[in-house]
């Protein structure tokens, strides 16, 4: 195929390279309304392809063409203007700015571009501007807030890491709950892509949107268009910004003598000894003895203030009437927030992220109706962590209390803490954060991505007028390594007493690590190929389309792939698609869309599967009678019912097959013992032998996977109700969506198999069903006051989901199961607040977790059995992850200064907190610390405050089961408004850029999570984290500035 | 020019279409993988399909014979464990939860049915099979038709009647509602597990190879039959429930598990049973033939006393040439190769998971000179269940449990035996040995069995592959004295009765557990008699005994029919040889002629011939004899005297430390809760709790 199209374009190219005669030469200058030049207005003539000139610094154009054609003039921003050339050979020619309308708005489609007006099914067209000031490397992070139809979330703030995202919601508790993200129409990572690259972005929610992608399409699809260069002059961008990067809320932690005042009182309110004496306490809060008794504030050790990232971009793009090209670079690096000890090695402890984007495509008209269309692309980036990692150092600080060990004992040993116990096998000892941070080697990885994209497109008017093909090819291959250098300096410990000489008694810890290394790598490939052909007539105000479309793809891991067949077998996909549309005087539209797709997972008879989907529009605005009122733009109402599907069933491959397997006896490293004659030794069989007699035991064989032959995707039937809408010369628009999914078939192992069915591992089977519903919508407001102009935007994604059918066990007690709640439903015990004294514990069902005192928290006995036990634990609060993303702000712009403000916003998210700071003293000695929010909070104390009501229980010394579990005592709103984004840009007056032969010039100034408003104090409430154990995440201001010429 | 371009276009597309069209299929791959076909097409693979359905049968949750930490049914009221933190008081004292005691509720369960649909798998495929022999098909179909029987079995014993699931193995594809299935009852189970067996005996083997000693015969089916047609005669299954079980044991819609009603006619179909095993003619008791000389470890035969019916004839009719106590030792210690042992119908043999015949027999070894865990024993209900060496009772049988409901005529207030046996006195008690001094002269002239069986404070324990560099000495006598090595100690490793046990012990086995925890590489192996034909006599016997009618009752193969009826020469054809062979007098003929004195006499001499062999546990369920026997308080020796307090010694007192009882929950083992919340149909067993 690839060689096939090859020779075409070398033929093509020649035959169209001898169309020209009798030529005559014109020149002219092209101006705005205001008279001044405009540079780089690409000149052609129609219908003679491969001819063209480009407007200079003045303004001016020659050009050289055969007489009685039309000269056709285009710039972005500017309407069109064709002039036939007869016999002048000089053409001035004004260009007027084009008024953009809501009604030449263009969507991108799983069929190709359509104007907005035409659409039936619910797709959101993203603003790429709002992306470009989000501050990460990764373009998910910038979708919370700003796309109606997604919920994100940023779980970590480590350099290089990436956020989570769904479309609509989860909406099922399957393997896999990801959109399908589709660039330039292939499966390619989005992260891959430098947001500056990016054409066009849309959201496809609903069935008739997603039918065509039939088995892959259920958890919405998202189409990203990359850039490609357009006719005229060279157009080059360049764009460098600089980042200061703080922390958003980094956790507080008390002093040592705090931690130890509160360690006596946690042993005291217990009837035990307390740990400190009085005198050690004074010792400790003069710091008398900083060996014994330090106060250390860890996070001031390890972190640093602040970070610096820089982000700089380049693109270049142009051509004439027969090729035009794009190409671009990008330089991504983010700095992470430790310390580095430069007199310990010179190699770099810190986390960083850099990131390499290229771009190349070129588009060539081989003739006058074929395009082809070649595109190279890839990415590079490079990781570097402390050699434990980074969630190690989090934990650790998190860990580490300030007086767990000093940074350095007085004599230059190198402290850790100590477990307690000599066994190597149950390591708790702990390194301090600064040795994790600074001495334990470092982590380097590195990963490479290329891409190429071979597209063809092929009108065939000659056929049929309106008739065209497109076929594409990619090829992508990946590879990733890492190489982690791994050391520890010699640790120790001193004894809580010194000796009679008055010296430090020491332990050691560990033994000093020489660096060591591991390594390892993975990688895949993918193949894509697609061809469609398209057809579009318009027969007086009847207008008919039709799509018909092949795909197929596959994706095979080249390295660990083991020994199973399994693992070596492509995932692949293959399928049919269509759409035929039809409308009458834009104003009645009816689309049918089916998908007929397969993927490579399912058995024979399951594998194919038809998705159809129905839409329909009605263009109210298009009615003569609404026309008239003239303020209506447009005002479309759509309707859209359909099924899609969902094949990714995680990890799991191939579920309908057996495997049998002969059982060998195997050594510690799984390989196969032999006889002293070279066979293999059975297992698992059976010796029938006496026990003098010299017979071999037979192994057994058997399944070790058993078949799920009936196993496919999961479907989803998907309604959509929605209104698009654009009023008073699109002053006020937006859209509006009611949506309801029903996903069933949800692919889960089948755990609950009774034992007397035999099998020895579980069958899986499509049993779950889920039904989810929601509302999204976006609404602007754009007004020009003075000469200000001014646009409002919000958009709110809302939905809720409810689990109908899910593989689980019989119980007598209904709220125990999952059924009827929502996905990730959060669950727990229902507090009652704290015991008051004796009597209320007396008089209270019993607590079946451990003793109880006053202080300690009280349960509600949901099944009335008159103890509280696991059969108590109900459904409480909301989901981990929202149900409820918003987003608003305001943008405005005045002569050269503009400046946007945008907030994001979650809602209906709760989660549990837990861990070592927050389960105060649970793990004892050593480990774990206090927050500062705690401790001066509202806390129960013996004798100064015995609120029931209290935030936080009676303290205990190491573990509490009553208190420490998960009930509504420790579930906590996750909701948040926060300052996502504040944008103040100025760019330089256009005359004086000139001057400089450039086009643009703007110097911005961003800012993103500069406020956050949230109930919840503890961490960044976005992270979603139970523990606070994670790379917080970042609060950045950034300057740059960014040039077109 | 366009022209060719959209033909080549519209071609090349049609053509990648075409050529793709089987792009998503990669089952030619797995064509390459082993598929089920060409398991039992390949004779070989056919083979090691079955060896893992026999696995199953070599776990430890499948054994009938072990020491206890999986299956603890080797330890009823007869012989008990020290160690493993108190597991017996847990274990007797009904102290363990819905999960069993090590977790083996869940795990029997389990691996019962994972073996009944491996078999299954066998059964209905290796017909196509074509290199193969019909024979051996026939063979091997019957093998694992006696798997599926064999693990049915033993969830019968365990748990009581229980689903029996589709021939052709559940649908897992199904719904669970679909899926789930009530228990069958008793009779159905039976009925179904007798068909079965029938059927696998059609095929199979009346003799398997000597390197294939551990695959079942047609024998070892009708025995199977034949045990399981007796447990459903026994009055548990047969009518005669406790009250507060039978109403218990019922389905969800409230059928009941256990008959209801007493049907004469089950014992006659369980003694036909027998008789087909015995019409096999196929197996006989083992034998060891008479010595004249011998040695500590070997010793001569001991005589028994005169006996007018055995005494003068040969073996089979009488004794006269056989040595009774070598006849039964040899039998189970390992002397007597699995392949030659007449007697053998079906064993594990060396596939006993890891808590095997001999794990119990380093548990039985003494401490010091044994170098074994010294921790199981004996109770004294056991002790004085053997006779004296002519048939009668020992002086004070059975005295402490007097009066006491159950034991009526089982017991004597006789005053036992009293004094210590002298150097000068030896020569008059051959039994003992040449090192009999200080024995008590309780433990004097007893029946052969009890020198094979019982561990007696001052026994000989032979101890041959000892090594005296490692300062081991051979052929020691071993006291239970306070003080003495092998005494009371504050550690687990002690018989809490002051005797101890022998059965399963070779004169060579001697361990080293202090090196390696489960040492055996000093020790004789051993198969366990899992089906031995001395229990297909005893358990025609029994049959016959509770008949008032007579009966005809065709043959398993249909080829004769028997009469069965309460005929006392048949009964005796199932009593004697086993008193032969042990060397005890026959029973007086009113024992014969009264139904309830041959029962006594019959469930007395179950409980010694087939002691420490997995029986007497399901025995005490079946006859319904547990509520009385088990709630009935440990006694034994005083194991807190010293030497110095011999006699005090020697008085049977309670064993504190061995508390009995017996409640409802203790007929039958609990089902686990996951699989009552995973089958709505299945109900729990009597006094066990549902899940929630």
């Amino acid at each position: 195929m690839k060689r096939f199209i090859l020779l075409t374009c070398m033929v093509l190219f020649g035959i169209c390279l001898n169309a020209m005669a009798q030529e005559v030469i014109v020149k002219g200058v092209v101006t705005d309304e205001k008279k001044l030049p405009i540079p780089g207005v690409s000149i052609s003539v129609s219908n003679v392809p491969g001819l063209g000139a480009i407007t200079d610094v003045d303004g001016k154009y020659s050009i050289k063409m055969p007489p009685y054609q039309t000269l056709v003039f285009t710039f972005m921003g500017y309407d069109k203007k064709e002039v036939l050339v007869k016999e002048q050979r000089v053409v001035n020619v004004t260009l007027i700015e084009s008024e953009a309308s809501v009604l030449d708005e263009v969507v991108v489609t799983a069929t190709g571009s359509e104007r907005k007006i035409a659409i039936t099914g619910a797709i959101t067209t993203v603003n790429v501007d709002q992306l470009k000031s989000n501050p990460s490397t990764s373009m998910a992070d910038a979708l919370a807030g700003v796309v109606p139809g997604i919920q994100a979330m940023q779980t970590s703030g480590r350099p290089g890491s990436v956020s989570e995202f769904w479309v609509r919601s989860i909406s099922t508790f399957g393997a896999s709950n990801a959109a399908l993200v589709l660039i330039d129409g292939f499966e390619r990572d989005m992260n891959e892509i430098n947001v500056e690259d990016v054409e066009s972005f849309s959201v496809l929610k609903d069935a008739s949107a997603t039918a065509m992608y039939g088995s892959r399409g259920a958890n919405g699809v998202i189409l990203i268009k990359t850039k490609r260069g357009k006719e005229g002059k060279v157009n080059i961008n360049a764009k460098v910004e600089g980042f200061y990067n703080q922390l958003t809320k980094l956790p507080e932690f008390v002093d040592g003598y705090t931690y130890a005042s509160m360690a006596n009182e946690a042993k005291i309110v217990r009837n035990q000894e307390p740990l400190f004496s009085k005198t050690e306490l004074e010792v400790l809060r003069l710091g008398l003895d900083p060996d014994l008794f330090p106060n250390v504030d860890w996070m001031d050790v390890v972190l640093r203030d602040a970070a610096k990232s820089q982000r700089s971009m380049l693109n270049l793009s142009g051509g004439g009437k027969t090729a035009r090209y794009y190409l671009s670079g990008s330089y991504q690096n983010q700095q992470g927030m430790y310390k580095v000890d430069d007199a310990l090695g010179d190699y770099n402890t810190n986390a960083n992220f850099n990131k390499y984007t290229y771009r190349l495509s070129v588009d060539m008209d081989i003739t006058k109706s074929t395009l082809l269309t070649v595109g190279v692309s890839g990415s590079l980036r490079k990781q570097n962590d402390p050699g434990v990692g980074s969630n190690a150092i989090w934990t650790a600080l998190m860990g580490y209390n300030a007086i767990t060990s000093p940074i350095r004992y007085s004599d230059g040993k190198i402290p850790a803490s100590d477990d307690g116990d000599n066994d190597p096998n149950n390591d708790m000892d702990r390194f301090n954060p600064l040795v994790q941070g600074t001495m334990t080697g470092y982590n380097e990885s590195w990963s490479n991505n290329i891409q190429t994209t071979l597209n063809l497109n092929q009108k065939l008017d000659f056929i049929t007028k309106g008739l065209w093909f497109v076929g594409r090819f990619g090829y992508d291959t990946y590879n990733n390594n890492y190489i982690k250098r791994y050391k520890f300096p010699e640790l120790w410990s001193a004894n809580r007493y010194r000796n009679t000489a008055g010296d430090l008694v020491f332990k050691r810890i560990k033994e000093e690590q020489k660096m060591t290394q591991s390594a390892g790598s993975d990688g895949d490939k993918r193949e894509f190929f697609e061809w469609e052909m398209h057809y579009d007539r318009n027969i007086a105000l009847h207008n008919f389309g039709g799509v018909f479309k092949y795909t197929q793809a596959s994706k095979v891991f080249t390295q660990n792939i083991g020994t199973d067949l399994k693992n070596g077998i492509a995932r692949r996909n293959q399928g049919l698609a269509g759409r035929v549309n039809y409308n009458y005087n834009s104003r009645y539209y009816v689309d049918f869309n089916f998908g007929y797709t397969g993927s490579e997972n399912f058995h024979k008879d399951y594998r194919f599967g038809f998705f159809p989907a129905i839409s329909g529009a009605w263009n109210i605005g298009e009615e003569p009678i609404i026309k008239k009122l003239g303020w209506v733009d447009m005002f479309k109402v759509r309707y859209s019912y359909g099924k899609t599907g969902n094949d990714n069933l995680g990890d799991i491959r191939f579920p309908y097959l057996y495997t049998l397997e002969q059982m060998y006896q195997r050594d510690t490293n799984g390989n196969i013992q032999y006889y002293s004659d070279g066979t293999p030794i059975g297992a698992n069989g059976y010796q029938f032998g006496d026990y003098e007699s010299a017979s071999r035991p037979w192994g057994g064989l058997g399944y070790t996977s058993v078949a799920s032959p009936n196993v496919t995707w999961e479907v989803a039937t998907k309604q959509d109700l929605g209104i698009d809408y654009s009023l008073f010369h699109d002053k006020i628009s937006g859209a509006v969506d009611y949506f309801y999914e029903r996903r069933e078939g949800i692919y889960m192992s089948r755990n609950f198999l009774p034992g007397f069915v035999g099998l020895e591992n579980n069958p899986s089977a499509n049993v779950g069903e889920v039904k989810a519903h929601g509302i999204d919508g976006s609404f602007t407001f754009k007004q020009k006051i003075y000469n200000v102009d001014l646009t409002l935007r919000g958009n709110a994604t809302y939905s809720k989901s409810e689990i109908i059918e899910r593989d689980e066990e019989n119980t007598i007690y209904a709220y125990k199961l999952q059924e009827g709640h929502r996905v990730d439903q959060a669950r727990g015990l229902m507090d009652l607040g704290l015991f008051k004294d004796y009597d209320d514990i007396r008089n209270s069902p019993r607590q079946t977790f451990g003793e109880v005192m006053p202080g300690d928290i009280k349960y509600k006995d949901i099944n009335g059995d008159g103890k509280i036990d696991d059969n108590d634990i109900v459904a409480i609060g909301a989901t981990t992850r929202p149900n409820l993303t918003y987003g608003f702000g305001v943008s405005a712009s005045w002569k050269g200064l503009d400046i946007n403000v945008h907030f994001q916003g979650v809602g209906k998210s709760t989660y549990f907190i837990n861990g070592s700071s927050v389960y105060m003293f649970n793990l004892g000695q050593n480990w774990g610390n206090i927050l500062t929010d705690i401790a001066d909070s509202n806390r129960w104390t013996l004798g100064v405050n015995e609120d029931p009501n209290a935030d936080y229980p009676r303290l205990t010394y190491g573990p509490n089961a009553n208190n420490y579990r998960a009930s509504t005592f420790w579930l906590r709103d996750g909701s948040y408004l926060r300052l996502k984004t504040l944008d103040i840009g100025y760019s330089l007056p256009k005359t004086f850029v000139n001057k400089a032969h450039l086009n643009n010039v703007r110097f911005f100034l961003i800012g993103t999570n500069l406020l956050t408003f949230s109930k919840f104090k503890l961490w960044d409430p976005e992270l979603g984290s139970s523990t606070g154990k994670v790379y917080p995440l970042s609060k950045t201001l950034s300057v740059g500035v960014s040039v077109n010429l | 020019m366009k022209k060719i371009l959209t033909i080549l276009t519209v071609a090349s597309t049609i053509l990648i279409v075409g050529g793709c069209k089987k792009y998503l299929d990669s089952d030619y791959l797995f064509d390459e993988r082993l598929t089920t076909e060409e398991v039992f097409t390949n004779t070989d693979y056919a083979n090691r399909w079955l060896a893992k359905a026999y696995s199953f049968l070599g776990s430890n949750y499948m054994q009938d014979v072990s020491s206890k930490k999986s299956v603890p049914f080797n330890f009823a009221d007869d012989m008990y464990y020290g160690d493993e933190s108190d597991g017996y008081k847990r274990w007797k004292n009904g102290q363990y939860t819905e999960n069993g005691l090590n977790g083996e509720s869940k795990e029997i369960w389990n691996t019962a049915y994972k073996g009944i649909r491996q078999a299954s798998i066998f059964i209905n495929n290796i017909d196509i099979n074509k290199t193969l022999s019909v024979k051996e098909i026939a063979d091997m179909k019957g093998q694992a038709r006696f798997l599926r029987a064999y693990f049915y079995w033993v969830l019968l014993r365990t748990y009581g009647p229980i689903p029996i699931v589709p021939d052709e193995g559940i649908d897992y594809t199904k719904e669970y509602d679909e899926i789930a299935q009530p228990r069958n009852t008793y009779e159905e189970c039976a009925t179904y597990l007798s068909n079965e067996l029938v059927e696998a005996a059609k095929g199979l083997s009346t003799q398997q190879g000597i390197q294939q000693l551990a695959r079942p015969t047609r024998g070892a089916a009708l025995a199977l039959r034949a045990r399981i047609l007796l447990y459903a005669a026994s009055p548990l299954a047969n009518g005669k429930a406790p009250a507060e079980v039978a109403a218990a044991m019922v389905t969800k819609d409230g059928k009941p598990l256990l008959s209801p009603t007493y049907e004469e006619s089950r014992w006659a179909r369980a003694a036909a049973a027998a008789k087909d095993v015995m019409d096999l003619g196929q197996y006989r008791l083992y034998v060891a033939y008479k010595k004249t000389t011998g040695d500590a470890a070997y010793p001569a035969t001991v005589t028994p006393p005169f006996d007018s019916n055995f005494s003068n004839s040969a073996w089979p009719s009488g004794w006269s040439d056989i040595d009774p106590f070598e006849s039964y030792r040899a039998l189970f210690n390992g002397t007597v190769p699995a392949y030659q042992n007449p007697e053998l119908i079906f064993t594990h043999g060396q596939n006993q998971g890891g808590e095997g015949i001999n794990v119990l027999v380093l548990h039985q070894l003494p401490r010091l000179e044994g170098k074994g865990y010294n921790s199981h024993g004996m109770t004294q209900k056991q002790v004085d269940a053997y006779s004296m060496n002519d048939g009668s009772d020992i002086p004070g049988m059975n005295s402490m449990y007097a009066g006491r409901q159950g034991y009526e005529n089982r017991y004597n207030t006789l005053p036992r035996a009293t004094g210590f046996v002298k150097q000068e006195e030896l020569s008059k008690y051959p039994e003992l040995g040449p090192l009999g001094v200080g024995v008590n002269k309780q433990y004097v002239r007893r029946e052969p069995r009890f020198y094979a069986s019982v561990s007696y404070n001052g026994s000989t324990w032979n101890l041959l592959n000892a090594e005296s560099v490692r300062d081991e000495k051979s052929n020691v006598q071993i006291f239970y004295y306070r003080g003495d090595p092998n005494g009371y100690k504050n550690t687990s490793y002690w018989p809490r009765t002051g005797v101890g046990i022998k059965k399963y012990i070779h004169p060579d086995d001697i361990s080293n557990v202090a090196v390696t925890a489960y040492d055996q590489s000093r020790m004789k192996p051993k198969v366990d008699p899992a089906i031995r034909y001395a229990e297909v006599l005893l358990m025609y016997a029994e049959a016959l005994n509770e008949l008032n009618g007579s009966y005809t009752i065709p043959s398993w193969d249909g080829t004769k029919t028997h009469n069965i009826s309460r005929d006392i020469s048949e009964m005796k054809r199932g009593i004697q040889p086993i008193r032969i062979r042990a060397g005890v007098a026959d029973y007086a003929s009113d024992v014969y002629s009264d139904q309830n004195k041959f029962r006594i006499k019959l469930k007395r001499e179950r409980q010694v011939e087939l002691f420490a062999e997995g029986q007497r546990y399901f025995d005490l369920r079946r006859w319904t004899d547990a509520q009385s026997e088990e709630s009935a308080p440990v006694y034994g020796y005083n194991a807190y005297a010293t030497k110095a307090q011999a006699d005090l010694f020697h008085t049977v007192v309670e064993t504190p430390s061995l508390p009995s009882i017996f409640t409802l929950k203790m007929w039958f083992w609990p089902i686990h809760f996951d699989e009552l919340k995973r089958n709505k149909y299945l109900t729990q067993n009597p006094g066990w709790t549902n899940p929630e």
